[in-house]
């Protein structure tokens, strides 16, 4: 069993060993060539598709941003949640009506009770 | 299979959930325009009668057993009382705190962490221990964040969230590798199946970053190096809450995991006959804990700073305690845990009354307190004392029975190298308690400062705690027959 465990993570070793080579390998390779090149005026710029760059290259973003993604992806998980409830949910009915319902129920309660307090505190409002 | 007992074994964190939520929305909906202090005394003392109504409530109804996932032993009644009376002095030494001006949020945060903890006494199933954890600790992350205008609070609640969050992946992995070997998550079906299996050295690896998330928790050197920044740079209160109700509910679930789940994979620490297991594990990490932080320690010169190395050692010395068969590590971990919680929160406490004043940390803010504030200053030396160990105050017992444990397990005398790591470095923290204390009673008072300007139930808080280290102290038996008896019970499926 030992052996064979040992066995299943030759790959895996392999792949970091490959990995480990390739990121060093780039990254020695662009310092020899590197040093090789010609340098200077133009060929220092950052590439943007042609474009040449204009302004900081970290703009700052308003916080509001996050405030709506961290919105999004807790209402999202609420649906993700839903699904998985719904395909066993008539299963269960039959077996324990009330733990089904009532845990959905006290699950989408407490969401509801975040959603009241965004509300109150007016992250959905952008213009604040 | 009824939901309803699931909901009479859960219904003090359901009552709790209540109230937190109470909290935030009376904040929100009915006292934005009053002011601070009247938004501080309203939602706080609604805090105040949620940990007291759960607490009453707790020692009327008893709830034991277990239901799927929740598994109450006896002694988690204690437990959830101590839990709540620390989480109620937090909330009076916050009464007059002026950090933040999120009240709702603050309190609602502190009674969810206190949920969290009691959520984590009540499990024994892995997924509901790392679901109790998480929630504790992203409430310490946001409240170690609250004090906006202050850099450091941010920096160390950064610094908390990443050290935390890669500790809850070392957790989960840990728990992952058990699930695959076992094809468990209840603690006692993984012991079952780990009895009857050949250890493997998945089995240890599984086992050692298991150790490592929670060592994380505990703030166990060497993964410690969250734990001053925190407490130096989160706000008083909440520093307090992080180094006693956290650390009470962390231990408890740290040796239900390591003597419930992983009992036959014990090893042995004795010197020359080590073996692997999580014992030696444990053993080396509470070495290195009790010599990093007693050492550290001694060359700081902020007391909250100060107060976390001491923490990190004490973790160390509580570590010893697993050592020990089954009960009496138990027993001799959680009066260890418990008293050193009551000590620590008060010792907190009294740092906020100075930071209250206008004072900071720093050892010059507490010179000449004993004039400033002679009860407070006593209450202090109670505290440092019993940190230190000295007779006849809690800690010292606290201590006796740790190490006394330590050599009563398998290990027998074999242990006794630990022993004296323990006992030369509780020395060596002697010096730099007195050093606080030299400063309180001999140092002469800066000429333009007053009278310390006090909060009255922090006061009562701290007041109270002192009491209790000194009556611990004298009849350590009121807490250790609790704890025993509540043991018996539950000897063999704890």
């Amino acid at each position: 069993m030992e052996q064979s465990q040992i066995d299943q993570y030759i790959p895996v070793a392999l792949l970091g060993l490959v990995a480990v080579l390739f990121a060093g390998g780039v990254l020695a390779a662009s310092v020899i060539f590197g040093k090789l090149g010609k340098r200077g005026g133009i060929k220092e710029t950052a590439y943007e598709c042609g474009m040449l760059p204009i302004g900081e290259g970290n703009t700052r973003m308003s916080v509001k941003f996050y405030l709506v993604a961290m919105l999004f992806i807790l209402f999202d998980i609420e649906v993700v949640f839903l699904y998985p409830w719904a395909v066993i949910y008539k299963d269960m009915l039959k077996h324990d009506a009330n733990l089904i319902f009532g845990s959905m129920l006290s699950f989408l309660g407490i969401l509801f009770v975040g959603y009241i307090y965004a509300l109150k505190k007016d992250a959905f409002n952008w213009k604040q | 299979m009824n939901p309803l007992n699931l909901m009479r074994l859960v219904a003090p964190e359901c009552i709790l959930v209540i109230f937190a939520l109470t909290a935030l929305f009376m904040d929100v909906a009915t006292l934005r325009e009053q002011s601070a202090k009247v938004r501080q005394w309203v939602v706080g003392s609604l805090s105040g009668v949620a940990c007291l109504t759960v607490m009453i409530w707790i020692a009327c109804i008893r709830p034991e057993g277990s239901y799927s996932m929740v598994e109450l032993p006896a002694v988690s009644f204690l437990l959830k009382e101590v839990l709540l009376g620390l989480t109620l002095v937090t909330a009076l030494i916050s009464f007059d705190a002026k950090f933040t001006r999120h009240i709702g949020e603050y309190y609602a945060l502190l009674l969810l962490a206190a949920v969290g903890l009691m959520l984590l006494i009540s499990s024994n199933n892995l997924l509901m221990i790392f679901v109790a954890v998480e929630l504790v600790s992203l409430s310490l992350y946001a409240m170690t964040a609250l004090d906006k205008t202050s850099p450091a609070s941010a920096e160390a609640a950064l610094k908390y969230f990443l050290f935390g969050s890669v500790a809850a992946a070392f957790m989960l992995f840990g728990i992952s590798l058990l699930y695959g070997v076992t094809g468990q998550l209840q603690l006692d079906a993984i012991a079952g199946k780990l009895q009857t299996q050949h250890l493997e050295p998945i089995h240890y690896v599984a086992l050692v970053m298991t150790l490592t998330g929670f060592a994380f928790k505990i703030a166990a050197a060497p993964f410690h190096l969250w734990a001053p920044d925190v407490y130096q740079a989160a706000p008083t209160p909440i520093a307090s809450f992080i180094a006693s109700a956290s650390k009470v509910g962390s231990f408890f679930v740290l040796a239900r995991i390591v003597l419930a789940g992983f009992g036959s994979a014990r090893g042995g620490a004795g010197w020359g006959h080590l073996a692997a297991g999580w014992v030696p594990v444990l053993a080396i990490l509470a070495t290195v804990s009790m010599v990093i932080g007693n050492l550290v320690a001694i060359v700081q010169t902020r007391v909250k700073r100060l107060l976390a190395y001491s923490a990190i050692a004490h973790g160390g010395y509580a570590l010893m305690a697993l050592l020990a068969d089954e009960q009496r590590a138990v027993s001799s971990l959680l009066f260890y845990v418990i008293t050193y919680a009551i000590t620590v929160l008060g010792a907190f406490g009294v740092v906020a009354m100075v930071e209250h004043s206008g004072g900071r940390d720093r050892f010059s803010d507490f010179a000449g307190l004993s004039r400033r504030a002679p009860l407070l200053s006593f209450c202090m030396l109670v505290f440092l004392l019993s940190l230190a160990g000295i007779p006849p105050l809690s800690g010292f017992f606290g201590k006796f029975y740790v190490f006394t444990a330590a050599i009563s397990g398998p290990d027998h005398l074999q242990a006794f190298w630990l022993l004296i790591v323990g006992g030369a470095t509780s020395v060596v923290s002697i010096y730099y308690y007195l050093q606080v204390l030299k400063q309180i009673y001999v140092a002469p008072a800066p000429a333009n400062v007053g009278s310390l300007n006090i909060s009255m139930p922090a006061q009562i808080g701290i007041v109270a705690l002192a009491i209790a280290v000194i009556v611990l102290g004298f009849a350590p038996g009121l807490l250790l027959g609790r704890l025993n008896d509540g043991l018996t019970l539950v000897a063999s499926n704890l």
